[in-house]
């Protein structure tokens, strides 16, 4: 790997990913995650939920390529962690956008720590995203 | 007896070996909206770096099905989750995780429990560690 060049303060390309119901079944799918509140409108009523919600890891996931997209190896990762904030409710119509972007915050013994915010509706659904990125 | 400070400490059997494969790769960075990394395709590619929560949560399986803490993963909430990697999870990767109970506040119904999954090769090499901290609700309240 050649050497990746960050600053504090830098702030990696932003990207928007619009979440069908098909793409949560898709993640059940490939994720072995079958909770019906990811998928079935009765199960998220059920617990009082306005509608079915996406996977909290889908969403950690797919934040995470705001730092993969940028220093395009994923071996670079380090360590990524997120607090799950809000719920990303998922309509049958339409879906729900997330919006994702990053920030270095800290960059020290070549290892860059990456600030990741996700919002849906102006809400923050991960809370303290932080992930610590490999640069040598 | 439900979840208690008493249980701190408590690790499970490790997991049955699980062979990381190329297919399943694939789908995993799909699901992502990640089809397009290269790193996800090729002879021996690795994981997309959440892919370990795919193993972790198969640890997850023993504790849940512990009669003594009385857990149901029906009134768990995920309320955060770490990984920290030694190496990224390749194609052919013989993986088994175990997981140990590393912290339990108990109060009224509710606990807040700290869970640490230590991924390795089945021959030994640490390649990731997933700690999860889970609110559980007891079922008296429910």
């Amino acid at each position: 790997m050649s050497e990746l060049a960050a600053e504090v303060g830098q702030v990696l390309p932003s990207f928007s990913r619009t979440l069908e119901r098909a793409d949560l079944v898709r993640y059940a799918g490939a994720s072995g995650d079958f909770n019906p509140i990811h998928w079935s409108d009765g199960a998220a009523a059920a617990l009082g939920l306005p509608d079915v919600i996406a996977h909290g890891m889908l969403t950690m996931g797919t934040a995470l390529r705001v730092v993969t997209d940028w220093c395009g190896d994923p071996a670079r990762v380090r360590s990524y962690s997120v607090r799950f904030t809000k719920p990303v409710v998922v309509p049958a119509d339409g879906g729900a956008v997330v919006r994702f972007g990053g920030t270095v915050t800290k960059v020290e013994d070549g290892v860059a720590t990456v600030s990741i915010e996700a919002t849906c509706d102006e809400v923050k659904v991960l809370g303290a995203a932080t992930a610590e990125v490999f640069l040598g | 007896m439900p979840i208690s400070e008493d249980h701190v400490g408590r690790s499970y059997p490790a997991t049955a070996p699980y062979e990381v494969s190329r297919a399943k790769i694939a789908e995993f960075a799909a699901a992502l909206g990640d089809a397009d990394n290269p790193a996800y395709a090729g002879e021996v590619p690795v994981a997309p770096p959440t892919f370990a929560v795919v193993l972790a949560a198969a640890a997850w399986d023993a504790m849940f099905a512990d009669p003594e803490l009385g857990l149901s993963l029906s009134r768990t909430v995920h309320v955060d989750q770490k990984f920290t990697w030694q190496r990224p999870l390749r194609a052919g990767d013989e993986v088994t995780a175990t997981l140990t109970i590393e912290k339990v506040r108990a109060r009224g119904a509710t606990a807040i429990i700290a869970i640490a999954v230590a991924l390795s090769t089945t021959s030994g090499e640490a390649l990731c560690t997933a700690a999860s901290t889970l609110m559980h609700t007891n079922e008296e309240a429910a």
